[in-house]
């Protein structure tokens, strides 16, 4: 077990904690456990992206495309759930249609060797208008299903299941990252790609697993988020989703160069995050003018982490 | 004059094979009336793709050009509409406010050292969030139904009779002219210039070829990347404009998904991602060819979401074929 102690985990905490005190000072309301759920269940999807962006980030990769494929995914759990299909399949489904995504966006990325940013951010358009052949621009109520509605909507032990899925990825997240000799070699692959690939780590396969994680990770979203409104719509995943969970993760102290970073430090920023979009929401903040503040707030928060860790080089 | 220069001849002939193929095979794709559609669809998407090539060049990329266009255009819409005033003030109030969103964009990447995509990224969502709090159309319930009525505005969106001008409409019928056309064509020249012919395009080049470089070298570089923002967010002002005066009326959502079309026109006409090459005639011409495509497409009655495919098809074998050039150079 290598649990090293990083900065971020104690500044992170601190941060969220006093602006929690702040947001509550002027509205006591936000300072209760079902407020404390209710942000939480709205960052589970975020989170959940967050948690396989922070691994592609690592490699000094980016994915642009997790909001149509969010949205992709949910069209084909419908879709599935439709045609006769068990609540399972639906799910597998989904969640094959993410990894495909991933695994176009990693092979083109890791074999080709084409800039990740422009390759998802031609992926973004490609899933957003795949979705839209498929599902047109309509939205599709998914009804008579109990159990896919309970992914989004249903409780155990009095926390929502969206909330649990979250939990439990990004406890896999945090395992996979800390203790196993992928997450090592994930990470010195995004310190020093030369040496990775001299010492005879297979770079390609390493860097094209990421995309497929990520994928992955934003199918799951994608579920959660049709059952939770009972609708599946290719318009899902709006622009600025991609926005959100890239923030999560660099605001939890990851480099975009690459290299070692914690999932459990993304874990923070989500809830950093998510304290902003609630705070602001509970505040009665204008939404035109949330927008505004949010942005501000990120490129705030990711130049002092960027100036922290630069004088700190 | 290096930088009029084509940069390279596969575009021009795939522009021309795809010119001929739609010319065929699409009942009114060789009408005046479409030629004027792909000069009036395409030639502010141009403006804002010569301003994206020339971040790239400088090794960054600018997310935030959809969200300068509708600021550029709202605050366009809010002086003549709300405060009345005369075109050209207004007009230079919109020019100002664009070029100070990207001069911020700049800012940001420089004193806080954010990446170029991460800190547009941001400001693509603030600049679109203050598109939404200064909106006239929302702020006065009478104004969403009115239409831009100053002549100088309503003037960027008009033709140009070439016929009539010449004095030749009786021999000839020719496609009018949209005046945006004849703003790009101004445009292109004076980058052109600036980037062939002064300091700033050499330094430019110095730097998008090697940061380290520049900055050994004693460049001003934190001053050069804030003017090339800066440029990239006039750009998207002159483009902002254009649509006004084309649409007589602004929206909240102008321009979402723009920085897409910008990126794929600048990346097909050959500014290399990997900074320092670039010019003016490669944006212009994949601007172009992306229009043709389009309109084509859609002369064909293929479905809007089959483009979007297309578009983001195209952006990354532009760049596949980039980094296959650049591998066959280093063999």
């Amino acid at each position: 077990m290598r649990l090293e102690i990083n900065k971020n985990i104690i500044a992170l905490p601190l941060v969220i904690i006093a602006l929690t005190l702040l947001v509550g000072y002027f509205e006591p309301a936000f300072l209760t456990v079902d407020s404390a759920i209710a942000v939480l269940r709205r960052m589970a999807t975020i989170g959940i992206m967050a948690v396989g962006m922070t691994f592609v980030i690592m490699t000094a990769g980016i994915d642009l495309s997790v909001g149509p494929t969010l949205a992709l995914s949910g069209l084909v759990s419908y879709f599935t759930l439709v045609s006769g299909m068990p609540v399972p399949v639906a799910i597998l489904a989904g969640m094959a249609s993410g990894i495909a995504v991933g695994a176009i966006n990693g092979i083109i990325i890791a074999v080709g060797k084409l800039p990740a940013i422009i390759v998802t951010l031609g992926m973004l358009s490609i899933v957003r208008g795949t979705a839209l052949l498929i599902g047109g621009p309509t939205l599709h109520q998914i009804s008579g299903h109990e159990s896919y509605s309970f992914i989004g909507s249903g409780a155990l032990l009095g926390l929502p299941v969206s909330i649990w899925i979250f939990l439990f990825i990004a406890a896999i997240g945090i395992f996979i990252q800390q203790v196993t000799s992928y997450g090592f070699q994930i990470s010195t692959l995004g310190d020093n790609p030369e040496a990775s690939h001299l010492s005879g780590r297979r770079t390609r396969l390493l860097i094209f697993s990421t995309y497929v994680i990520c994928g992955c990770c934003a199918a799951i979203a994608g579920i959660i988020d049709s059952s939770q409104v009972y609708t599946a719509s290719a318009n899902f995943g709006e622009f600025g989703t991609e926005l959100d969970v890239i923030s999560a993760v660099i605001l939890g102290g990851a480099s975009l160069f690459g290299g070692k970073a914690y999932v459990i430090n993304t874990v923070f920023g989500v809830l950093f995050l998510g304290i902003i979009n609630s705070g602001l929401n509970i505040l009665d903040v204008p939404i035109e003018s949330q927008l505004m503040f949010k942005g501000t707030l990120i490129v705030i928060a990711l130049g002092f982490t960027s100036l922290s860790r630069n004088s700190k080089s | 004059m290096a930088f009029f220069k084509i940069p390279n001849l596969v575009i021009i002939l795939l522009t021309t094979v795809i010119f001929t193929i739609f010319a065929f095979t699409a009942d009114r794709f060789l009408t005046l009336a479409n030629i004027e559609n792909i000069l009036t669809g395409y030639s502010f998407l141009a403006i804002i793709a010569i301003g994206q090539s020339l971040t790239i060049m400088a090794r960054g990329i600018d997310l935030s050009v959809g969200s300068t266009v509708a600021l550029a255009a709202m605050v366009l819409f809010d002086a003549t509409m709300i405060f009345e005033l005369p075109g050209v003030f207004a007009i230079l109030i919109a020019l100002v406010a664009a070029t100070a969103a990207g001069a911020l964009n700049g800012l940001l990447i420089v004193y806080l050292r954010l990446q170029p995509f991460v800190a547009t990224l941001a400001t693509l969502a603030a600049y679109r969030g203050i598109v939404y709090a200064i909106s006239g159309r929302q702020l006065y319930p009478e104004l969403p139904t009115k239409a831009v009525t100053d002549p100088w505005i309503r003037w960027l969106g008009d033709f140009f009779d070439v016929e009539r001008a010449l004095g030749l409409g009786d021999f000839i019928s020719l496609p009018w002219i949209p005046i945006s056309f004849f703003i790009l064509l101004i445009y292109a020249i004076a980058i052109g210039l600036l980037l062939g012919r002064t300091r700033w395009g050499l330094n430019l080049r110095t730097y998008g070829g090697s940061p380290e470089a520049a900055h050994l070298a004693g460049l001003k570089v934190n001053r050069l990347v804030i003017s090339v923002y800066a440029l990239c967010g006039f750009s998207a002002g002159l483009a902002g404009i254009i649509l006004v005066g084309r649409f007589t009326t602004a929206t909240e959502a102008l321009g979402s998904g723009m920085e897409l079309t910008a990126i794929t026109a600048a990346v097909i006409g050959g500014t290399r991602l990997q900074g320092g090459i670039g010019g003016v005639t490669g944006p212009v011409l994949g601007a172009f060819l992306l229009g043709i495509i389009l309109i084509g497409l859609t002369l064909l009655e293929i479905s809007q979401f089959y483009q979007q495919i297309l578009t983001g098809g195209i952006l990354i074998a532009a760049i596949g074929y980039d980094r296959l050039i650049e591998k066959r150079k280093a063999v």
